[in-house]
C-alpha cells in the first residue's frame, strides 16, 4: 500500500472559537451553522448531483452495450465497455468525494455544537441545575447534536438523488411516454407503499427495545448485587426474574422479525411488480416494432435504480423532522441566560463575613467550628456564607457579597461541600488547580493523612488514574484526597463541610492537628461536631433553630453550656 | 493557547491513530482494561458454536432449504428477461411477452413467499438460541464463587452482561441470518452464471481477488478504530457529564477554562481518530465499487464475441450480465457482515469465559457450634506482602466484637476471612471447628453473614430488596425487620410503603436508607453471626447508635463483629480488638483496654477530652 498521505476536510477541529449562534428560532439556527461550512456544503452538493447522477446513467450504458451487442457491432461493444468503466470510476470517485464532505459537515456541525454546550455549561457553573437539570444537558449533547449534525450529512445525498430523479424521469418519458409515466409514478407509489409499514415496525421495535433495556436492566443490576445475593441468598429468585424478562424479549423480538420480514417481502415484491409492468409494456412496445431492445434494457435498470433517490428522499424528510425536534432542544438550553446578583467590586482581602441570618460571624485568622442541632439547616448555612444562595444576606467586610464580583469572591472563599466532587483525571491533575502557591502537594497530602492512597493506587502515585466520581476509590479516600486538595489551594478563607465524616478516628485525629497546623495564616471555618476536631478549635460556634446561640471556647463550652454538652459528648 | 495533556483525560484515553494507514493497527489501548475474568479459547467458542448447532439441526435445515429456494426463484426472472430480448429480436409476437410475464410473475410470488419465511424461522430460531445463551449467562454469574466476584469487580462482569452480550446479540440476530443469506447468494448466483455459460463465470469473478484483499486490508484496520472511535465519541460526552455535574466543585476552584480545553482536546482526539477512519475508508469505498463495475466490462466483452460467433445466444449474455450485476451485493454483504461476526465472536468467548472460573475450592464439613477461632491466619493478596500476619483469636457465640484501627491496617481483610469469602493464605478461619472458607457458599452463608458499606439497592419494590431470597415471607416480618434498623418510620411516610419501587429509575433512597435495607435483609436472613464492615458509616453518628442499639436488641444472642471507624461502636462492644499493620495488637472489653493504657486508650481519652 502506498503510504499516501490524504488531507481530510475537516483537520482544522475542534474550533479555536465556536462562535456566536444565533438563538432566533431553529431554522434560524441551523443557517447559522449551515452558513459556517458553506464551502463544504456546496462542494459536497456539486459531487452530490455527480455521483448520484452518474449512477443513473449506467442503466442507460448498460443498454447500449446490449443493443450494441445485439447489433454484433463490435466497435460499439468496445465502446460502450470502455465507457461502463469510465462511468464505474466516475461513480467512485464522486461518491467518496461527496462522502467526505458530507462527513465532514456532520462533525463539523456536532463540534461546534458540542462546543457552545460546554460554554453554555461552563457560564452556568454551579447555577446549571437552576435552570436545567443535567440530565438534559448530557441527553441534549449525546442524542440531540447528533440528529441535528446527521441532518447536515445527509444534504448532498438528498439534492443529488432529487436532481438525479428528475433528469432520469425526463428521459424516460421523453423516449417512451406511457412506459416512463408508469416508472415515475409507479416508484414513488412503490416506496410509500413500503414506508406504510415503516411506523408498525418502529413501534413493534420500541416495544422491543424498551423490553430488552429492562432484561439488560435486570441482568446488570442482579450482577452489580451479586456480592449481596452471594453474601444472603436470592440468586434463584433473581434468576427467575432475569428469566422472564429475557423470555419476553425473544417473544417481542420474533414478533418484530416477522414484521421485518414482511417489509423485506414487499422490498422484494413491489420493485419485481414494477419490473413486470415495465417489461409487459416495453416487451409489447418492442414487440410492435416501437422500442428497440437497448432501450428496454435500460428501461428495466432505470426502474430498478429509481427506488434509491425514493429512499434517499424520504430518509431525508424522516431525518429532518427529528434534526429539528433535537433542534428545539438545542435551542432551548443554549438561550438559558443565567441571571447576574453580583456586583463588581473587587475583593482584596477577607477580614470578616457575617451572616445576617445565622448571626455568625468569622474574622481573618479564625479557626471556627460550627456545631448545630437538628433544628438548624446547616447547608444552607454554608452555601450562605460560601457564596452560593442569597448572597444579600452576607456581609463581607461590612459590604453585601452581593455587590462584589463573583470571580473574586471565588478566588478568595473556597467551599468543600459535604460530598465533595473528584474529577477524572490522575492524581496530578486532581491537584491541578489554581493555588495560592505557599503549600506542597505533598504536605497537604500529609495534613489530609491521604499518602496511604498512593500507595493503594497501583504503585502509580501521582500518575495513577482516577476515574469519574472517584469511584475506584473508597469513601474515605475520597473524603481525605478531596481534603489534601482544597488544603493545597489555600484560599484565606477554607470552609469545610464534614471533612472527615468517613475517617476512621485514628486519622481524623491526625487530620485535625494538622489542618489547623496548616492553616495556621488562614482563616479556617469546619463543620463537624467530632471532639477530635473540636478540641484544635480557636474558636466553636453553636447554632440552634439556625441562630448561633454560644461562642467560646471547646472547653468552656463543655463546661458551661448544657446543650453543647448534650450534642458533642457521647456515651455512657 | 493553554495546552491539555491528553493523559488528563482519564482512564480511558485512547493512543493517537497512526500516521499513515499501512500499519496494522493491533489495539490502540482497547485492551488497557485489562480483563480481570478468564476469556474462553477459540476452541471452547467453536465447540460450543457447534454444539448450539447440532442442538438445533432439523430448525438450520429448515431455515437453509427455504433459503436455497428464495435465491433459486430471484434468478428466474433475469433469465426469463434474457430470453424475451433473444425471441423479441428473432422477431416474437406479444404472446412470448405474455408468457414471460407470467413466469416472472410466478417466480417473484414464490421468491417474496419464501423470502418471509426464510426471515421469520431465522428469527424465532435466532432469539431461542440468544435468549438460552443470556440466560445460561445469568445464571452462571450468579454461581461464581464470591471472591471471584470481589477479584474482577462489578465493572468487568457488568461489561460482560451488557456489551458482550449486545454484541452477540448483533452477531447472532444481524450478521448470522446475512451471513448464510449471502453466501447462499453468491454460491447460487454463481451456479447460474457458470450454468448459463462456464466462462462467465471468471469474468464475473475477475476483480474477486482484488476485492477480497482489499477489503481484508480494511478490515484488519477498521473495526479497531471504528470501537475506538465510538468510545472516543462517548468520551467527549463524559467531560460534559462531568462539567455538568461538577458544576459547583468546577467554579469554586475555578476550573473553567480547564473544562474547555478538555472538552477541546476530547473532541481533538475524536477528530483524529475520524479522520483516520475516512482515510481508510477513502481508500478501500472507491477501490470496491469500482471492482464490481470491471466485470461487468468483462462479461460484455467476452459475450459479445461468443455472440457474433454464434456460440451463445443474446439471451445467455443478458442474463449473465444482470446475474453480474446480483453479485455485487451479497459479495459487499458478506465481507462486511464477517466483521461483524467476528466481534460477536470475540463477546461470545467473553461470555463464555465465565464457565472457566475455577469453582470454590470445598472441603466438607458441618460446623458444631457457632464458635469462632482464627489459628495463626495470614493473607496476601500479592505474595509475600501480608495484609494480615499470624493473626489469631477465640470468639465465643453471643458475642459482640468491635474490630477498630487506621485505614490499610487489614480490617476489612480480616472481615472477609470471617465471612468466608475465601480461605486465608495460611492458617485456619474457623466456624465450630470448620473452616468455613472451604464450605459451600449456600452453607457458609447460613452461619455467617457479611454486609459492608457497599449497598447495592436492587431494581424492585422494598419488599422484594428486604425479603430477596425469602420471597414468601409476610409482610409483618419485612416489617419486623425494618423496625429493628429504624427504617420503618421512612417506609411508613412512602405513599406506597413496602411496594414502592426503589433502585435505578424509582424511588430514590439515600445511602443512609439503602445502608438500612442493607441491614435489614440480614435481619431477616437471620444468619448465626454477622459480620458488618463499616455497615453503618453512611449515618450520622446519632442515628448510627440507635439503629446500632434497636439492632442489638434483636440479635441478642448472636454473634455480631463490627468493623467500625467511630468508637462508640467500640465502646458498646463486648469486646475490642485494634488493628495495625495487619496485626491484632490489643484484644479486650473497653474497661480492660483503658486500663492497659496503649494505643486504644490514648485515643478514646482525647476523643471524649479526658485530658
Amino acid at each position: 500500500m502506498p503510504r499516501l498521505k490524504i488531507p481530510t476536510p475537516f483537520s482544522q477541529l475542534p474550533l479555536v472559537d465556536p462562535g456566536v449562534p444565533v438563538l432566533k428560532s431553529v431554522p434560524r439556527l441551523m443557517w447559522w451553522i449551515a452558513t459556517g461550512m458553506k464551502r463544504l456544503l456546496v462542494s459536497g452538493t456539486l459531487f452530490g448531483i455527480f455521483g448520484i447522477g452518474s449512477m443513473a446513467a449506467m442503466p442507460g450504458f448498460i443498454g447500449q452495450a446490449v443493443q450494441a451487442v445485439a447489433d454484433k457491432n463490435q466497435d460499439q461493444v468496445n465502446f460502450w465497455a470502455g465507457m461502463i468503466l469510465l462511468l464505474g470510476a466516475f461513480t467512485a470517485w464522486t461518491t467518496i468525494a461527496r462522502h467526505r464532505r458530507a462527513t465532514a459537515m456532520w462533525v463539523t456541525c456536532a463540534t461546534r455544537l458540542q462546543q457552545l454546550i460546554a460554554l453554555q455549561a461552563n457560564k452556568l457553573g454551579a447555577d446549571l441545575p437552576k435552570y436545567v437539570s443535567t440530565g438534559e444537558v448530557v441527553s441534549v449533547n449525546s442524542n440531540d447534536v447528533e440528529r441535528v449534525a446527521r441532518g447536515f450529512d445527509l444534504i448532498p445525498r438528498f439534492i443529488g438523488a432529487v436532481i438525479s430523479f428528475f433528469v432520469v424521469a425526463i428521459i424516460l418519458v421523453r423516449g417512451a411516454p406511457t412506459l416512463g409515466l408508469l416508472v415515475v409514478f409507479g416508484v414513488p407509489i412503490l416506496v410509500s407503499g413500503i414506508a406504510i409499514l415503516i411506523k408498525p415496525l418502529e413501534r413493534r421495535e420500541s416495544i422491543q427495545r424498551a423490553k430488552l433495556s429492562r432484561a439488560s436492566d435486570l441482568a446488570s443490576d442482579t450482577v452489580a448485587g451479586l456480592r449481596v445475593l452471594r453474601g444472603i441468598g436470592g440468586e434463584d429468585v433473581f434468576v427467575a426474574r432475569f428469566k422472564a424478562a429475557s423470555q419476553e424479549v425473544r417473544v417481542a423480538a420474533v414478533h418484530t422479525a416477522r414484521m421485518r420480514a414482511i417489509l423485506h417481502g414487499l422490498e422484494v415484491l413491489l420493485p419485481g411488480v414494477l419490473l413486470i409492468g415495465v417489461v409487459w409494456g416495453g416487451g409489447m412496445l418492442v414487440a410492435t416494432g416501437n422500442l428497440q431492445i437497448g432501450t428496454l434494457v435500460a428501461f428495466a435498470g432505470y426502474s430498478v435504480w429509481m427506488v434509491l433517490p425514493i429512499q434517499t428522499m424520504v430518509e431525508f424528510a424522516q431525518r429532518w423532522a427529528s434534526a429539528s425536534v433535537s433542534g428545539k432542544r438545542i435551542l432551548k438550553l443554549l438561550s438559558v441566560t443565567p441571571t447576574n446578583e453580583w456586583g463588581s467590586k473587587e475583593l482584596l482581602t477577607v477580614d470578616s463575613i457575617k451572616d445576617l441570618k445565622s448571626g455568625l460571624e468569622i474574622n481573618a485568622g479564625d479557626y471556627l467550628v460550627v456545631v448545630s442541632d437538628n433544628g438548624t439547616n446547616i447547608d444552607e448555612l454554608v452555601d450562605r456564607i460560601g457564596g452560593y444562595l442569597d448572597i444579600n444576606s452576607v456581609e463581607i467586610n461590612s459590604i453585601k457579597m452581593s455587590q462584589y464580583q463573583k470571580q473574586s469572591v471565588r478566588a478568595k472563599v473556597l467551599v468543600q461541600e459535604k460530598d465533595p466532587t473528584i474529577l477524572s483525571g490522575t492524581v496530578e491533575t486532581h491537584f491541578a488547580v489554581i493555588n495560592s502557591g505557599e503549600v506542597q502537594v505533598s504536605e497537604a497530602l500529609n495534613a489530609a493523612s491521604a499518602q496511604d492512597i498512593l500507595d493503594s493506587l497501583d504503585g502509580q502515585g501521582m500518575t495513577a488514574e482516577i476515574i469519574e466520581r472517584g469511584r475506584t476509590l473508597s469513601g474515605g479516600q475520597r473524603q481525605r484526597l478531596a481534603l489534601a486538595r482544597s488544603l493545597y489551594v489555600d484560599s484565606d478563607l477554607l470552609i469545610l463541610d464534614e471533612p472527615t465524616s468517613a475517617v476512621d478516628a485514628h486519622s481524623e485525629a491526625r487530620i485535625a492537628s494538622r489542618i489547623k497546623a496548616l492553616r495556621a495564616a488562614k482563616t479556617t471555618v469546619i463543620i463537624s461536631s467530632s471532639p477530635l476536631i473540636l478540641d484544635t478549635a480557636s474558636k466553636v460556634a453553636l447554632l440552634q433553630d439556625n441562630k448561633v446561640v454560644a461562642v467560646g471556647k471547646h472547653q468552656d463550652l463543655l463546661n458551661n453550656n448544657e446543650l453543647y454538652r448534650s450534642m458533642v459528648v457521647r456515651g455512657e | 493557547m493553554k495546552q491539555f495533556d491528553s493523559t488528563k483525560l482519564g482512564i480511558a484515553t485512547f493512543d493517537p491513530p497512526p500516521m499513515n494507514t499501512s500499519r496494522v493497527a493491533k489495539d490502540f489501548g482497547l485492551d488497557r482494561a485489562k480483563a480481570r475474568l478468564p476469556i474462553a479459547s477459540e476452541k471452547t467458542v467453536n465447540r460450543e458454536l457447534m454444539t448450539l448447532f447440532s442442538q438445533h439441526k432439523v430448525e438450520f435445515a429448515v431455515v437453509a432449504f427455504l433459503q436455497v429456494l428464495t435465491v433459486l426463484a430471484a434468478l428466474v426472472a433475469p433469465r426469463a428477461f434474457g430470453n424475451l430480448l433473444e425471441s423479441l429480436k428473432d422477431g416474437a409476437g406479444r404472446s412470448a411477452v405474455v408468457t414471460t410475464v407470467t413466469v416472472i410473475a410466478i417466480a417473484l410470488v414464490v421468491q417474496t413467499v419464501f423470502a418471509y419465511f426464510t426471515r421469520t424461522k431465522a428469527a424465532i430460531l435466532g432469539e431461542f438460541v440468544l435468549s438460552s445463551l443470556r440466560e445460561r449467562f445469568v445464571q452462571r454469574a450468579v454461581q461464581l464463587p464470591p471472591d471471584a466476584i470481589e477479584r474482577a469487580g462489578s465493572g468487568e462482569l457488568l461489561n460482560r452482561t451488557t456489551t458482550d452480550i449486545n454484541h452477540v446479540t448483533w452477531a447472532v440476530r444481524d450478521a448470522l441470518p446475512v451471513i448464510t443469506i449471502c453466501v447462499s447468494e453468491i454460491v447460487i448466483i454463481s451456479l447460474g452464471i457458470f450454468f448459463t455459460a462456464p466462462i462467465f463465470l471468471a469474468a464475473a469473478l475477475i476483480t474477486l481477488p482484488f476485492v477480497v484483499a482489499l477489503t481484508r486490508w480494511y478490515l484488519r484496520r477498521s473495526p479497531q478504530a471504528y470501537r475506538v472511535e465510538t468510545s472516543l465519541y462517548s468520551q467527549v460526552n463524559s467531560v460534559l457529564v462531568e462539567t455538568a455535574e461538577g458544576g459547583r466543585t468546577i467554579e469554586a476552584l475555578q476550573l473553567g477554562e480547564d473544562r474547555l480545553i478538555r472538552t477541546r482536546s476530547a473532541i481533538g482526539r475524536w477528530v483524529q481518530w475520524e479522520q483516520y477512519t475516512m482515510r481508510l475508508r477513502t481508500r478501500w469505498f472507491p477501490a470496491v465499487s469500482f471492482s464490481y463495475i470491471a466485470p461487468l466490462a468483462a462479461v460484455l466483452l467476452i459475450g459479445a464475441s461468443l455472440y457474433a460467433n454464434g456460440e451463445i445466444s443474446l439471451a445467455q449474455v443478458t442474463a449473465a450480465m444482470l446475474y453480474t450485476q446480483m453479485l455485487a451485493d451479497p459479495i459487499e454483504g458478506l465481507l462486511w457482515w464477517i466483521d461483524e461476526f467476528q466481534s460477536g465472536k470475540a463477546s461470545l468467548s467473553r461470555l463464555l469465559g465465565i464457565y472457566e472460573v475455577p469453582d470454590r475450592e470445598i472441603k466438607e464439613g458441618d460446623p458444631a457450634d457457632d464458635q469462632i477461632a482464627g489459628d495463626r491466619v495470614c493473607y496476601a493478596y500479592r505474595t509475600g506482602h501480608n495484609v494480615l500476619q499470624d493473626v489469631s483469636f477465640q470468639i465465643a457465640p453471643g458475642t459482640r466484637v468491635a474490630v477498630v484501627g487506621p485505614s490499610g491496617a487489614g480490617k476489612s481483610t480480616l472481615g472477609r476471612l470471617l465471612a468466608g469469602i475465601q480461605p486465608p493464605t495460611s492458617g485456619r478461619v474457623t466456624v465450630g471447628n470448620t473452616e468455613i472458607g472451604y464450605l459451600p457458599v449456600e452453607q457458609a452463608r447460613s452461619h455467617v453473614a457479611l454486609v459492608t458499606q457497599e449497598h447495592h439497592v436492587f431494581v424492585g419494590t422494598i419488599r422484594e430488596n428486604v425479603a430477596l431470597a425469602f420471597s414468601s415471607v409476610p409482610d409483618d416480618q419485612i416489617w419486623a425487620a425494618l423496625r429493628a434498623v429504624n427504617a420503618d418510620s421512612w417506609v411508613l411516610l412512602l405513599p406506597t410503603g413496602l411496594d414502592t419501587e426503589v433502585g435505578s429509575g424509582g424511588y430514590k433512597l439515600v445511602p443512609a436508607q439503602a445502608q438500612q435495607i442493607a441491614l435489614a435483609r440480614l435481619v431477616l436472613a437471620n444468619p448465626r453471626t454477622l459480620v458488618l464492615d463499616e455497615a453503618t458509616s453512611l449515618l450520622d453518628a446519632k442515628a448510627a447508635r440507635n439503629l446500632e442499639g434497636s439492632l442489638n436488641e434483636v440479635l441478642k444472642h448472636r454473634t455480631v463483629i463490627s468493623i467500625a471507624h467511630r468508637l462508640q461502636t467500640a465502646h458498646d462492644a463486648d469486646l475490642i480488638a485494634v488493628v495495625e499493620a495487619g496485626e491484632i495488637t490489643e484484644w479486650g472489653s473497653h474497661q480492660e483496654l483503658l486500663l492497659a493504657n496503649g494505643a486504644y486508650a490514648a485515643l478514646w481519652r482525647s476523643w471524649r477530652d479526658e485530658h
